[in-house]
């Protein structure tokens, strides 16, 4: 018996512990608040919820990594779905393209301005977030007239339920991202140095990388799994509208953060996030079980997110002080 | 070096006092009669975002950010909006040093979390909006509200002279951030931006630096919500609001020429540029184009200004 909780405290670190442990406690609060929470129905619509949270999670993970952050990834999320909805009409092969292609572009220029013109990150991503809205409010009423509602494809794989009430094909879509992500971050070589520039971009560079290379790849990836969730998120809420990924965008972040990932850079994992998503999906559930008023559900939202990144800072030894 | 400094700090206030006379005038032309009553008009409709960038711009200069200065200015603006509906002059004037007190603990209280918790800046105010927009909707859940207006005439004036506004701008900027430039408080803010640890061994307190820091950040938002209250004699709690006033505040301060490493620049920079920003789509609806495009305007222009930033550097450290 010993020797097996000596090899879970081994292979699992103490800061993945105590996220789990965490998880644990609002799952059994959240039960005892609204009883009809244990059950399949329930749990499933949790993950759901997750879904998309993770997903823009994995982006976002990847660019804190390298040290950097992407705001726009809402915009670019609804851009995605948008495109789609309204392209559909001339087929679904045209308007998938039309998504990757938006997204592609975004990604490549979040990442060329980052990566080789130097602008900050927060600044770069934030004013692309506001030329978004800005151009897709203008084209809602001309270029980019037509129908909100999102392909049918698209909504079974966003809420459609595979087996029972729990397995949904966006948990599957979910499972695919987090393989792939998993993946790329602990067995590839680009992962590898998306750690290792978030930790130290210069002595990367002396080492001879292009570090802009590594810089636009990440920023690339982002915007493409921001489409992703976008899909999913829109499919979920069956029409589109402009700010259908707005609200999430915060949230992502704090799943990032809550999952121990440094907003400096370097370090974190996935799997980190994606107990964060299933955190913050347990809370807004157990929120809206309580039934309070929006105003309140911000106070709490806003302080569980502090002092769950507080804890994680006082659990993970090397927090720099002052 | 620090010549090589100034002077590119100067050329940078030269060029965003070009873009805003160029603006200035441009607006000016649009307008079938130009006097003083048009002046004032436009001072009004860019003095909640001014200050508002002053503290951004503070902050900034502190190396940190506030992404919840906008969730500050609408809690100020929503508590005074209430208390000062149907008062005296008096009444008022004491919710209105209230309410800064109220903003100046809300700052300091988000410096000393950001302290003591070792997490970024960024993380901290993130959530600190949540919670502070939440409040505002306690507080304030439906629209309205007012203030007696002789109080709100200390910031809009009367009749149709714009010297009242201009002083609403220029009398924080000379009262709080010009001796505060020359204190031991100053320097040490200016310290902590450039490189805490230096700063650190050097003997300066970063942790009661950077409460304070926050807390002047906390004031220049709590004057820009009663500024808000006072110009538009009504508050409103919406998150949208607050969202998009944090930013105008950290587009202003780039614009103004606020360098986001921090420990470099001065508060006159930003202030001209939150009159660029409010110029941008007020020009664009006199030509009757959708505010929209304004937007992507502003967003390119932060882009574009952060681009020539970074060049400008690159070139400097090139002729170095």
């Amino acid at each position: 018996m010993k020797a097996i909780l000596d090899s879970i405290n081994y292979r699992i670190p103490k800061s993945m512990r105590s996220l789990m442990g965490i998880l644990v406690v609002l799952f059994v609060i959240t039960g005892f608040v609204d009883h009809y929470f244990f059950s399949f129905d329930s749990i499933g619509n949790t993950l759901q919820i997750a879904a998309p949270l993770a997903i823009f999670g994995a982006g976002q993970t990847i660019v804190m990594l390298t040290g950097g952050i992407d705001l726009s990834l809402a915009m670019t999320a609804t851009g995605a779905i948008y495109l789609i909805s309204v392209k559909s009409s001339s087929g679904l092969l045209v308007a998938i393209t039309w998504a990757v292609l938006f997204c592609l572009i975004i990604g490549a220029i979040n990442g060329i301005a980052i990566g080789i013109f130097k602008v900050n990150p927060l600044i770069m991503t934030l004013s692309m977030s506001t030329v978004l809205i800005g151009f897709f409010s203008v084209g809602i009423s001309t270029f980019l007239k037509g129908s909100s509602h999102v392909p049918d494809v698209f909504v079974t794989l966003s809420s459609g339920y595979i087996f029972g009430p729990v397995l949904s094909w966006p948990l599957v879509v979910w499972f695919i991202v987090a393989t792939l992500v998993l993946f790329l971050l602990t067995r590839t070589g680009l992962g590898r140095l998306i750690y290792s520039i978030g930790d130290n971009a210069t002595a990367v560079r002396l080492a001879g990388v292009k570090v802009w290379k590594v810089q636009l790849a990440s920023y690339i990836l982002c915007s493409l799994f921001a489409g992703i969730g976008g899909v999913i998120l829109g499919g979920q809420s069956g029409a589109v509208s402009i700010d259908l990924a707005t609200s999430l965008l915060l949230p992502t972040v704090a799943a990032v953060v809550i999952g121990g990932t440094s907003i400096m850079g370097g370090m974190g994992t996935y799997t980190g996030t994606i107990m964060g998503a299933l955190i913050l999906a347990v809370i807004s559930y157990l929120l809206s079980a309580l039934n309070t008023s929006e105003a309140l559900k911000q106070i709490i939202y806003g302080t569980i997110v502090l002092s769950l990144a507080w804890t994680y800072a006082r659990i993970s030894t090397n927090v720099r002080r002052h | 070096m620090m010549n090589q400094l100034r002077l590119r700090e100067r050329s940078w206030t030269l060029g965003i006092t070009a873009l805003f006379l160029i603006l200035g005038i441009w607006r000016s032309q649009q307008l079938p009669h130009f006097g003083s009553y048009e002046i004032k008009t436009i001072i009004l409709g860019a003095v909640p975002i001014a200050l508002l960038a002053m503290g951004q711009s503070l902050i900034i200069i502190g190396g940190g950010i506030n992404l919840a200065i906008g969730a500050e200015a609408l809690l100020i603006n929503c508590l005074t909006a209430k208390f000062m509906n149907h008062t005296s002059f008096v009444h008022s004037l004491l919710i209105g040093i209230l309410g800064l007190a109220c903003s100046v603990l809300v700052g300091a209280i988000t410096g000393w979390v950001i302290s003591i918790s070792g997490i970024a800046d960024i993380v901290v105010t993130l959530a600190t909006s949540f919670v502070i927009v939440g409040l505002a909707m306690v507080i304030f859940p439906i629209p309205g509200g007012g203030a007696n207006i002789h109080f709100a005439h200390l910031v809009t004036g009367g009749g149709k002279s714009f010297v009242f506004p201009l002083f609403a701008i220029m009398v924080p900027y000379l009262v709080i951030w010009v001796p505060l430039y020359r204190s031991r408080t100053g320097i040490s803010i200016f310290a902590i931006g450039s490189n805490k640890d230096a700063a650190f061994l050097s003997g300066v307190d970063v942790t009661r630096t950077r409460i304070k820091l926050y807390a002047f950040g906390g004031l220049f938002a709590g004057l820009s919500g009663i500024a808000l209250t006072c110009v538009t004699l009504s508050g409103s709690a919406i998150i949208t609001i607050a969202n998009a006033a944090t930013l105008y505040s950290v587009a202003a301060s780039v614009l103004g020429g606020i360098a986001l490493a921090g420990g470099v620049g001065g508060l006159f920079g930003p202030i001209l540029a939150s009159f660029v920003i409010y110029f941008i789509p007020t020009i664009m609806l006199g030509y009757g184009i959708d505010p929209a495009y304004s937007q992507i305007i502003q967003g390119a222009l932060t882009i574009l200004v952060v681009l020539a930033g970074g060049w400008l550097r690159l070139r400097a450290k090139r002729s170095k």
